[in-house]
């Protein structure tokens, strides 16, 4: 290499490594001055790990959603990491500083880089095509023309990576290396103004990502913390999920709001907490950067979050800014009149307690004693009052009686606070939480089970974080265990409907199945089921919404269930029944509804001579 | 003498004025009403048709529009010049304002969401509810009280009226314009819904069992027949049978008529806790097992389509 072109080198990349590192210090600046929420000293450090391998190393979420982009992006991804070495050298012989293009491990090492430089070249070109000629709505309206410049930089860097081994010396050879040289000059100050920072950032969000979906910690009041006012007020790990966000629109293709036409995107959520960050409108309140109206259409159904590839997490976003305006009374009118109902009440339909007495008295279940009952069952709101949740509990109470289970309830139960928490009223979640928690230890519950997967994760997850330790189960686990050797014949056609809080947060996708199976159905799985299912439209509070903008969430969900062309929908949450079948109503549909305990509990009636140990 | 403070607003009369009127009169003894603002003569006049001894019309230009401290500096002119032995107050807005304010100034004690008096043979006992309406409590007060009276708790129709209008006399108070605190803006209106059925005495409620669109006529004739407002469950109105106006429900509009008659409403629990406060419920529905027959007060299970009619024909016949 001429003296001339290692000097003019050199200064090209100091320019270069200079504009790169002014980018970079602008956002390091915003995520060191956000408040730090980033929780590392937990116990959790084996299982980040091994979600960093399972996430970054092999891609596995990019993969899941998407598998030929994601295996294409895979190829690209490994083969930029296999060319860091080359890259490292090839630069360190252009500054002057040591040469080992010669030595000949490079040259082996060079040979084999050539399979992933084809890996990379063909997973471009996929991504290009896709990017520029499919055009999916997931990645937005326009064609970003900075990631089809940027898709044609790596493919510039593999053709020249392999012409290099064609033109060894010569004119044409140093053109060559400069072109490449260039090419990734340029990159390099390309990737942190754009969603290419996610190169940069993601092994970390990834890595930071809280273990447990939807995880919201709670407020300390006695630092008088209220959530999430303005800009200023976001969070560290917020922060980084706003520069990392690599725009690919997973978030959005899941969400239900923006599926039934709402203006809610979680893609755009993020895009806009990442512009008013860079802009620096600190003071700007978070009810104006994203449109408060927006913030109350999200049913916490967790898909965005469940579903991104970089560990970007809505929730705590959408959560601790409708915190911040729960905290100044600026809550829809339908949710301020649920916490006066909770308030007075405990329940979020202010009803009287003497309802539940009633239903409890007439379905003959004991008051919990330790002595005497292993399982507290957990009526929860909808147990308490909604008439056809009762027959499924009262269902429940029979199969566990039959499998020789001892159970009693509370004398009394208020709500396990599970609207106030979605919806960013903390103060009474925790004063119900609280409350709820010394009732159970007074008690000397040590197992309980609840049929209401609001209530589960409620009472299983966020009532951790006060110390509460009792073992908690869905009705599902506990009865597909409880008759495991239990079969009865046939395959009518049914169709299960996942609650999010159930198949997606609790991860519970097996046992509703084995229980559905093992009784005698057939189960014809809708377009959206498992661990990824598409909400009823109740969570987050918006059981109580007035007037939903758009398609109703509920309707659309009901349309994907009947496309299964099965006649009985099952169900395994209130909320989720309540909403279908308000959907059915009003569609004037006959599908009909069946809770999961009363459909197991109906075949085991049916067929009590019949139903034989399994063999 | 008990002094009732009854409420108007641009000449209009609160309507819950007439009960605590109504409250006073059955209390026994005198009852003088005072009605205050710029000008109150219309108020005023139709006041009067209560058998009252006096209707007193206490005006100054600093009284419009409402302040507390305009209020309480009259009010406690008309009291020191009338010494009612009670002040009687409807439990409104505007009451709860400044009524606080007008016991300190006067010093005496005060008695708030009262719904009804009583006598223990020597003194009067105001009852009022107490932990959340599960328990009355009777409250004696030494001296001369303020009461004020929840609303709807005692009922209008119950007013006696007098057989010729009772005397209207004015009252000069000197408000000073220059003393009042408060700098009150124009009063903000919501968006008032088109149909207000939270305020209906008694309500025609229809749900999915309707079936059609033409049917929902039927539900009307009976409306008309016993005087109700007409509402509906959530289908109905995602339907567009009757406007989204006429919804009730946790999405709609939560009412507590006197009468509320359910034709074909299974009683989801979303429409449920939009109408439970209604103080009769019949519920009409061919389905033995749905959950309105759980609130119910009368239940009639069969087909609307012959009983309504047949009810109709009953009303008219």
């Amino acid at each position: 290499m001429h003296a001339t072109e290692t000097w003019i080198f050199r200064i090209l990349v100091l320019g270069f490594a200079a504009a790169f590192a002014a980018q970079v210090w602008t956002r390091a600046r915003l995520i060191l001055r956000a408040p730090n929420n980033v929780r590392v000293g937990d116990d959790e450090t084996g299982r980040r790990l091994l979600r960093f391998v399972s996430e970054v190393i092999f891609q596995s979420r990019t993969i899941a959603e998407r598998p030929l982009v994601g295996i294409a992006h895979l190829g690209v991804y490994w083969g930029f990491t296999a060319f860091a070495l080359y890259t490292g050298v090839e630069f360190l012989a252009g500054l002057g500083i040591a040469d080992f293009t010669g030595a000949r491990w490079f040259r082996l090492y060079a040979l084999a880089l050539v399979p992933f430089s084809v890996a990379v070249s063909a997973g471009i070109i996929g991504l290009l095509v896709r990017r520029a000629i499919v055009r999916p709505a997931a990645l937005g309206e326009h064609v970003s023309g900075e990631s089809v410049l940027i898709g044609f930089f790596i493919l510039t860097l593999m053709v020249t990576f392999l012409i290099a081994f064609r033109w060894e010396a010569g004119l044409a050879a140093r053109i060559n290396w400069w072109i490449h040289a260039l090419v990734i000059l340029g990159f390099l100050v390309l990737i942190p103004d754009s969603k290419h920072f996610h190169l940069v950032l993601s092994p970390l969000t990834v890595y930071l990502r809280s273990p447990v979906l939807g995880t919201v910690p709670n407020l300390d009041f006695e630092r008088e913390q209220v959530g999430l006012e303005t800009v200023a007020d976001v969070e560290r790990k917020q922060v980084l999920d706003a520069f990392t966000c690599v725009e690919c629109g997973r978030c959005q293709v899941n969400c239900p709001a923006h599926a039934t036409g709402k203006p809610l995107n979680p893609k755009t959520l993020i895009l806009q907490n990442e512009a008013a960050l860079l802009a620096g409108r600190f003071e700007t309140t978070l009810a104006e950067v994203f449109d408060a109206k927006v913030l109350w259409q999200c049913t916490t159904c967790g898909a965005c979050e469940a579903q991104c590839p970089v560990g970007v997490e809505h929730l705590p976003l959408i959560i601790g800014a409708r915190r911040g305006l729960a905290s100044n009374g600026e809550a829809p009118g339908a949710l301020a009149a649920v916490y006066n109902h909770l308030e007075r009440r405990g329940n979020i339909w202010g009803l009287g307690a003497d309802l539940r007495q009633k239903f409890v008295q007439s379905a003959g279940v004991e008051i919990f004693d330790p002595s005497r009952h292993e399982y507290l069952v957990w009526l929860g709101c909808a147990g308490s009052f909604e008439a056809d949740f009762q027959k499924s509990l009262r269902s429940l109470f029979d199969i566990l009686r039959a499998g020789g289970v001892t159970f009693g309830v509370l004398a009394k139960e208020r709500c396990t606070g599970d609207l106030a928490k979605r919806t960013g009223n903390e103060y009474q979640f925790q004063e119900l939480a609280r409350a709820n928690i010394e009732d159970f230890t007074a008690a000397g519950v040590a197992k309980i089970v609840t049929s209401c997967p609001h209530c589960l994760r409620t009472i299983g997850t966020d009532y951790r974080e006060f110390g509460f330790t009792a073992e908690i189960v869905h009705s599902a686990s506990l009865v597909a265990e409880l008759t495991r050797s239990m079969a009865v014949p046939g395959r009518e056609d049914v169709t299960f409907h996942d609650p999010c809080y159930l198949g997606r947060y609790a991860g519970i996708t097996g046992e509703p199945r084995d229980l559905l199976a093992r009784f005698g159905a057939a189960v014809r799985e809708p377009d959206r089921h498992g661990a990824n299912p598409f909400c009823c439209g109740a969570g987050g509070g918006l059981l109580f919404e007035e007037h939903e903008e758009g398609r109703r969430i509920s309707q659309e969900r009901l349309d994907q269930l009947q496309r299964t062309g099965a006649a009985t929908v099952v169900t395994a949450c209130p909320f989720c029944s309540i909403m279908l079948k308000g959907a059915q109503a009003s569609a004037n549909t006959q599908v009909e509804f069946v809770d999961l305990m009363s459909f197991v509990d109906g075949r085991m009636k049916a067929a009590a001579p019949a139903a034989v140990p399994r063999p | 003498m008990i002094l009732v403070i009854a409420e108007q607003q641009s000449g209009t009369l609160n309507r819950s004025s007439w009960e605590t009127i109504a409250a006073a009169q059955q209390a026994g003894g005198p009852v003088k009403v005072a009605v205050l603002g710029a000008a109150t003569g219309a108020a005023a006049g139709e006041l009067a048709a209560a058998a009252v001894t006096e209707v007193l019309r206490v005006e100054a230009p600093a009284l419009s529009p409402y302040t507390l401290d305009g209020f309480v500096s009259a009010l406690g002119q008309v009291v020191a010049a009338e010494q009612p032995e009670s002040v009687w107050l409807p439990h409104t807005y505007q009451t709860r304002d400044f009524a606080p304010a007008l016991a300190v100034h006067l010093g005496r004690a005060l008695v708030t969401d009262c719904i009804g008096t009583k006598s223990d043979g020597a003194r009067r006992l105001f009852v009022r509810p107490v932990f959340q309406g599960r328990l009355l409590a009777d409250v004696a007060v030494d001296g001369p009280a303020l009461a004020t009276f929840q609303i709807g708790a005692i009922r209008a129709d119950s007013l006696v009226r007098g057989a010729a209008p009772a005397p209207v006399r004015t009252v000069a108070v000197s408000v000073d314009a220059g003393a009042i605190r408060q700098a009150p803006e124009a009063p903000f209106r919501e968006a008032k819904q088109a149909v207000d059925l939270t305020q209906a005495e008694r309500i025609v409620a229809v749900g999915r069992g309707i079936k059609e669109a033409e049917k929902v006529v039927l539900a009307q004739q009976l409306a008309a027949a016993i005087g109700a407002d007409i509402g509906a469950s959530r289908p109905i109105c995602d339907a567009g049978w009757l406007p989204m106006d006429r919804q009730i429900g946790s999405s709609g509009q939560t009412v507590a008529p006197k009468l509320y008659l359910a034709l074909g409403i299974s009683g989801a629990i979303q429409h449920l806790v939009g109408m439970k406060g209604a103080r009769t419920i019949v519920a009409i529905n061919k389905d033995p097992e749905a959950p309105i027959f759980e609130v119910a007060d009368y239940g009639v299970v069969g087909d609307l389509f012959e009983i309504v009619p047949a009810v109709i024909k009953e009303l008219k016949g």
